[in-house]
């Protein structure tokens, strides 16, 4: 393994620039990888098993040109990146892919990376309950014990619990660490920008755990060593939506004079917004993925019984969590952005700007196909949306 | 309000021969919309379902509920050409354009209601239009949209809204031991949870032995709905497409009296073997091609395929999410709600467990495959739909296995279920010309192989 040079902010775009690099340094580390698709994943039992688990990731400056092979166009543009890089063997090579039923394309992945891309390594799909009560998360820790046993076949060693408690108290520590980095986007100008956060959390989607606490301290200790711009922006920006890991649309607000100070993407602080917990076993696994990860992919309600619905008791229980955000961060507009034939998220866009009217928190709705090209295409409403920002 | 045979003596020759034990059928479909409203005038509840897979029907009709699904309804809206003001209603309320048609025209339908009527019903609406939901009940079945879309009426209604499970097929996972185990203990577990939250809704109990009773006629109707798919795979192929569209929902949705259902069903099957017997197609010319239509259908725009039958192009099988297995053997179970999950479970996991194995792991793509292979398909017909991700995201790799594995190719037609704006159907014809050569070359080269094989053997390695 190469010798790494740098630390800090500057080590985290190094990663960002080329992932893949990453990936092969740790096999020639004597390493093992595994690919993941979307946050469900348990990142903690490969973590326990010496497995790294690396976050698989699309890239928006590349054209798509295999992938028509594999999906139609009318699907998720994030996920036809993935499959083209895949058939484009530019993911890195890993011991396998794991995936999970987060959405209707996304359930399609693993047996198309199969069918197409590489049948010959593991590869593991997890189904994942659409609702989130006592019986789905039961459901789910089987699925889990699943695709533990599944591992620990390609691990060729079986896993204790006291292994497992260790793995995840370890990623729950990055998560506190995250959630402090990006405390660290509070103050006004935020101490933090927007790209370095992106680059910060793609970083330890792809490096082993222990690296990414590492490195997310040396962060912290760089970004608190600074002294504040001198200039606030005119407005504090919350960016919602499904994948975003690409600088262009954060860079094009921030040109626009707005902060993004925080997110609820799942690159971002979908992520890491809280911690599996005790009891630290399969059981705690499976609620935190279940229950904590805010993704619209899972049907929440704030009432199970037969009662008249309470429009605004729901509005609540679905967006409860951003109030916090808002408040926590002081915003004063959100960007809604997705990809276009992302339809758990589209169904959320009306009902949410309903929820942020109500906070009287101005919101914009941009839709693009993943491309730095669509994203371009967004500046004059973006700008626009940021000028009514007070 | 009825649909009524045409008169054979008015008109030209139609290109598909419509089966006369149709009828009666569609008019169980239509008589649940016109109930509803009548139930609704009287002051009773109204259930708004999504596809469940009988998971919630069977349930909501042993509670004496009057139910009416959406997503049939928004089929109703694009074939009499009413969809696309609601369209335009829902992207008013900032509903993506890419989202589900059959989402976007009821939620616009919703907004519609509600907005600017005060609840009151589209005076224009096709067969009296929908009244408004007393209770939705939305399912995680197959596609995203069916919970998500419900989810969103949040913003129209103050119904209660229920989710049902289902879990996914996925590839070779869904083959381990102790799968069915599992997924049937959580899908029991959370009827029990939907029935209790009936009985709160409803207050009052189930009716356990009329939800046994229901569940029999259920099956009882999968088994002769079963028998006349199979009996497409005749050559000609005795029944249509369309007529298998149009014949679907009493079985699907279980729409209309249950055991009248079961008696039309009955008369067709004795109709389909007739017409096996007596070498009848489904379309009025001689069958020149026998074509597969996978996902979904361009609602709006079925006069299409008659002018494909003119051609002799046979729709000879279609769309593997509405088409119903042979039901399991049930004599052994005795608590209701594991027949229902059993019963539910079978409809999505039997394509995948009957399929040809190891490879293609997709189980769509296998389900398909299998399907090219024993309906003697010329070719497939893709549809591409653009509000569609659940009936679309599989269909680039069902094409290039069909070619790959088969020699069966496909016809790549995009287009939308609910949006005709979309859909082009005289470029699609002009493409069906150049299309037929592609057939017929496909057809020589897989009699080609079947000679080696019979002169040879199979392959070797």
């Amino acid at each position: 393994m190469t010798a790494t040079t740098t630390n800090g902010l500057a080590r985290a775009r190094e990663i960002c620039a080329d992932r893949a690099k990453v990936v092969r340094e740790l096999r020639e580390s004597g390493r093992r990888t595994i690919g993941y698709l979307c946050l469900h994943p348990p990142v903690e039992l490969m973590t326990a098993l010496d497995l790294v688990p690396v976050r698989i990731l699309g890239d928006m400056n590349e054209p798509v040109t295999l992938a028509d092979r594999v999906m139609a166009t009318a699907v998720c543009p994030f996920l036809r990146s993935v499959v083209d890089l895949g058939l484009k063997g530019k993911h890195g090579s890993h011991d396998g892919i794991v995936g999970a039923h987060t959405c209707d394309t996304c359930a399609n992945m693993v047996s198309q990376w199969r069918d197409f891309i590489d049948a010959s390594k593991f590869s593991h799909l997890i189904d994942i309950p659409h609702t989130d009560d006592a019986a789905a998360v039961q459901y789910l820790a089987t699925q889990f014990r699943s695709f533990r046993t599944h591992l620990e076949d390609l691990a060729e060693r079986s896993l204790s619990d006291a292994t497992l408690r260790e793995a995840i108290l370890r990623h729950d520590e990055l998560r506190g660490l995250m959630r402090e980095l990006y405390d660290l986007r509070r103050p006004d100008p935020p101490l933090l920008g927007s790209v370095e956060a992106l680059q910060v959390g793609i970083s330890v989607f792809t490096l082993p755990v222990q690296q990414g606490i590492h490195l997310i301290r040396e962060v912290i200790a760089e970004v608190k060593g600074r002294t504040l711009e001198p200039r606030p922006k005119r407005a504090r920006v919350l960016v919602w939506g499904p994948i975003y890991d690409d600088a262009a649309l954060y860079q094009l607000i921030e040109d626009a004079d707005a902060s993004v100070v925080t997110d609820d993407t799942c690159v971002g602080s979908r992520a890491f917004s809280a911690d599996v917990g005790p009891p630290h076993d399969m059981n705690a696994l499976a609620r935190h993925y279940l229950v904590d990860i805010r993704c619209p992919r899972t049907f929440r309600q704030s009432q199970s019984s037969g009662a008249p619905k309470d429009y605004d008791a729901d509005l609540e229980s679905r967006f409860g969590y951003l109030r916090s955000a808002i408040e926590r961060w002081n915003v004063d507009g959100v960007v809604l952005q997705s990809v276009t034939y992302c339809d758990t998220h589209g169904y959320e866009v009306p009902n949410l700007r309903h929820y942020l009217d109500r906070l009287q928190i101005p919101s914009i709705y941009v839709e693009h196909d993943y491309s730095t090209r669509s994203i371009a295409s967004m500046k004059t409403r973006l700008e626009a949306f940021i000028e009514t920002l007070e | 309000m009825g649909e009524r045979e045409p008169d054979p003596g008015h008109g030209r020759k139609r290109a598909i021969n419509r089966l006369k034990t149709l009828y009666p059928l569609r008019n169980q479909v239509q008589q649940d919309y016109l109930d509803a409203l009548q139930a609704a005038k009287e002051g009773k509840p109204i259930v708004w379902a999504m596809l469940n897979l009988w998971q919630g029907d069977i349930p909501l009709k042993a509670m004496g509920l009057n139910v009416v699904y959406p997503e049939n309804y928004a089929t109703l809206l694009a074939s009499t050409g009413s969809a696309e003001r609601y369209l335009d209603e829902a992207e008013a309320d900032g509903f993506p354009s890419h989202l589900c048609g059959y989402a976007r025209s009821t939620l616009g339908y919703s907004a519609r209601m509600m907005k600017q009527l005060g609840g009151s019903i589209p005076a224009d609406a096709p067969l009296g239009g929908l009244p408004r939901p007393w209770l939705l009940v939305g399912s995680g079945i197959i596609c995203d949209a069916r919970f998500k879309w419900f989810q969103a009426e949040a913003r129209y209604f103050d119904a209660p809204m229920w989710c049902l499970e289902m879990p996914a097929a996925g590839g070779v996972e869904a083959r381990q031991s102790d799968t069915e185990t599992v997924q049937v203990r959580f899908l029991v577990e959370k009827l029990r949870e939907f029935v209790s939250f009936l009985e709160e809704r409803v207050q009052r109990k189930m009716d356990w032995d009329r939800l046994d009773e229901l569940i029999d006629l259920t099956v009882q109707i999968h088994e002769v709905a079963w028998q006349i798919n199979e009996l497409r795979k005749a050559t000609p192929c005795p029944m249509h497409s369309t007529e298998f569209w149009a014949s679907m929902p009493p079985a699907l949705f279980l729409a209309g009296d249950m055991k009248a259902t079961l008696n039309y069903y009955r008369d067709m099957l004795r109709e389909v073997r007739e017409r096996v017997d007596a070498k009848v197609a489904g379309i009025s010319c001689a069958e020149k091609y026998r074509l597969i239509l996978a996902e979904l259908p361009p609602w709006h725009s079925l006069g299409f395929f008659d002018a494909l039958a003119e051609r002799g192009w046979n729709f000879v099988c279609e769309s593997i999410a509405y088409h119903i297995p042979r039901p399991p053997d049930f004599s052994r179970i005795a608590d209701p709600l594991e027949k229902l999950a059993r019963l539910s479970r079978n409809y999505v996991y039997d394509h995948y467990q009957t399929a040809s194995q190891p490879a293609p792991d997709a189980y769509v793509v296998a389900a398909y495959l299998k399907m090219g292979r024993e309906f003697q398909a010329d070719g497939f017909f893709l549809h591409p739909v653009h509000s569609c991700r659940a009936a679309t995201s599989s269909l680039r790799a069902i094409q290039h296995k069909l070619l790959e594995t088969c020699d069966i190719p496909s016809l790549w037609v995009e287009g939308d279920i609910i949006d005709r704006r979309i859909f082009d159907p005289r470029e699609a014809l002009a493409r069906a010309d150049a299309f037929e050569e592609t057939m017929l070359h496909y057809r020589r080269r897989r009699a080609e192989g079947a000679r080696r094989v019979a002169v040879d053997g199979p392959p070797r390695g």
